[in-house]
């Protein structure tokens, strides 16, 4: 565990040197990404000037709403960003080089790339979102509280993550998933950023059941607020977040075994 | 004129033969329409107008502004990619003007995807979203035209951040914040009638209301008679402001230019 934890370290530094070498186009492009993710936001809260409410969540409930799913995406792609690159590994062949070292390949493809841009980005945001709006939305803040809070974050990355690791398997039989990341993850997290009850029927039941982003941010969230369009969904659902999470990772790590049988290299 | 028409049919060409990614592209700009479109159906909440604005005039303004956004999105790392490559000598060359002819792919790009990408979209979109239709046949030609100079209007504006790409070592971060500027005040995702009044009066004196929201109100018949002609020099007075701003840029960055081996 030591052992994995100081390699966590060896390559983050590596990685932040080699990413922040150009101080200056470093800031301007964390900002970037900052100012590109916040962009729904910003006219969300011009829009909610007119309108006040939406379904009957204020734009402070919703910034916290939003808080999540950028907190989580800014941990899931420190250690998920391999994942997300999969089939650039294999196709290159760099994957070939992973099976070579003595560590375990999920362990290396963890640890190994983080995306630091988007990190600090939509970290510094979810950050941001949180301080503002924590205390305006009427939450008792207490021990308990924040250990949920801390588990939810950590459930929401585990999700993202089994989304990734899921898709990952999948490239050790077709190679090319970028569409199918772009279908099933990407424009599903457009949606999954606003409350799950403006959607239809059938866009909601894809948050819940295929790509279950709702439990990334929308049901940890009415966990905390308690708003009346909660009412449309099973009461047990705000409870479920952590389960979800272990429980598709694990999921995703068999289908990972299972498909690891199946890697034929493409390089030469 | 003829030889750089060929360069917008050779692009529009290029792009038909990647028939995946065009239905991805399509998908891809209904499902950014169906949210936003969900979003304004539950601020609306079942009432039929706000401050005399209907849901389907919000409905048509965000399929023409978000469809058009997302349809003219393209590759604005090409001045940069060219110039840390060095290839940019052997462009300038030619006896070709550089920036007309990456006008003109652009605007092949654009044309493709106007066709391939946004009307389908719109078609689709008609099935379930309650669109306005046109006032009148004048208006969607009127509509067109202004989506043509609104286009050149976007392109400007991208031309001149690119062009930074000669002094500073990375453009991106800029691009994409332009990008953000652009989408916002511009009105593709939030629609020009909504946005509060300070803002509005700000956006007047900039170009981008004349992007996407002067094809909106053509559209929509929302502008009358001398209004029209207004909208229409302000989008060239625009343009031209705009071109003089890119060429003085352009300019400065070609005499500052230096290539490395090549």
């Amino acid at each position: 565990m030591k052992d994995i934890i100081s390699l966590f370290f060896a390559y983050a530094r590596t990685g932040l040197k080699t990413r922040f070498q150009y101080k200056l186009d470093s800031v301007i492009s964390t900002f970037a990404v900052f100012f590109r993710e916040a962009a729904g936001i910003i006219a969300m809260y011009l829009a909610l000037l007119k309108f006040d409410t939406i379904n009957n969540w204020n734009i402070d409930e919703l910034l916290f709403l939003f808080s999540l799913i950028f907190i989580t995406y800014g941990i899931f792609i420190v250690f998920f960003m391999a994942l997300r690159d999969f089939s650039d590994w294999i196709k290159h062949g760099v994957f070939d080089r992973v099976m070579l070292r003595p560590r375990g390949l999920l362990t290396q493809l963890v640890l190994c790339g983080a995306d630091w841009l988007a990190a600090f980005g939509h970290g510094t945001l979810g950050i941001i979102l949180f301080i503002i709006s924590a205390n305006r939305v009427g939450i008792e803040w207490n021990f308990g509280m924040a250990v949920y809070y801390i588990v939810v974050v950590i459930s929401g990355v585990l999700i993202q993550g089994a989304v990734f690791l899921f898709f990952s398997a999948i490239s050790f039989y077709v190679v090319e998933t970028n569409s199918l990341k772009e279908i099933f993850y990407w424009n599903m997290r457009k949606f999954a950023i606003y409350p799950l009850s403006i959607y239809n029927k059938f866009i909601q039941s894809i948050l819940i059941f295929v790509v279950p982003f709702a439990f990334v941010n929308y049901f940890p969230a009415q966990f905390f607020l308690r708003k009346a369009d909660m009412a449309a969904y099973p009461e047990w659902m705000m409870y479920i977040s952590p389960i979800v999470g272990v429980g598709l990772y694990a999921l995703a790590y068999a289908f990972w075994r299972f498909s690891l049988r199946y890697y034929k290299s493409a390089g030469n | 004129m003829s030889t750089y028409l060929q360069f917008a049919v050779i692009k529009f060409r290029n792009k038909m033969a990647y028939r995946f990614d065009y239905l991805l592209g399509i998908l891809n700009t209904l499902l950014s329409f169906v949210v936003y479109w969900s979003i304004y159906k539950a601020l609306y909440g079942g009432a039929s107008e706000v401050d005399g604005v209907t849901f389907s005039m919000v409905t048509t303004n965000f399929i023409i502004s978000l469809g058009l956004s997302s349809a003219f999105h393209k590759n604005e790392m090409f001045l940069q990619d060219k110039i840390k490559q060095g290839t940019i000598a052997n462009e300038l060359l030619k006896p070709v003007n550089f920036k007309l002819r990456m006008l003109f792919e652009d605007v092949g790009e654009g044309a493709f995807n106007v066709a391939f990408n946004f009307l389908p979209t719109v078609v689709i979109a008609a099935f379930f979203a309650n669109l306005s239709a046109p006032s009148s046949i004048l208006n969607v030609l009127l509509c067109l035209v202004s989506v043509v100079l609104g286009y050149i209007v976007l392109w400007q504006i991208s031309f001149i951040v690119q062009s930074w790409a000669f002094w500073l070592f990375n453009v991106w971060g800029l691009i994409t914040i332009k990008n953000v500027f652009v989408n916002i005040l511009a009105g593709a995702y939030i629609p020009m009638w909504f946005m509060p009044e300070w803002l509005r009066n700000v956006i007047q004196f900039t170009p981008f209301d004349s992007i996407y929201f002067t094809p909106v109100q053509l559209y929509l018949g929302e502008l009358q008679g001398w209004e029209i002609l207004i909208n229409f020099a302000r989008q060239l007075l625009w343009i031209v402001i705009l071109y003089v701003i890119g060429e003085f840029c352009w300019r400065r960055g070609i005499k500052k230019l230096v290539v490395q081996g090549g």
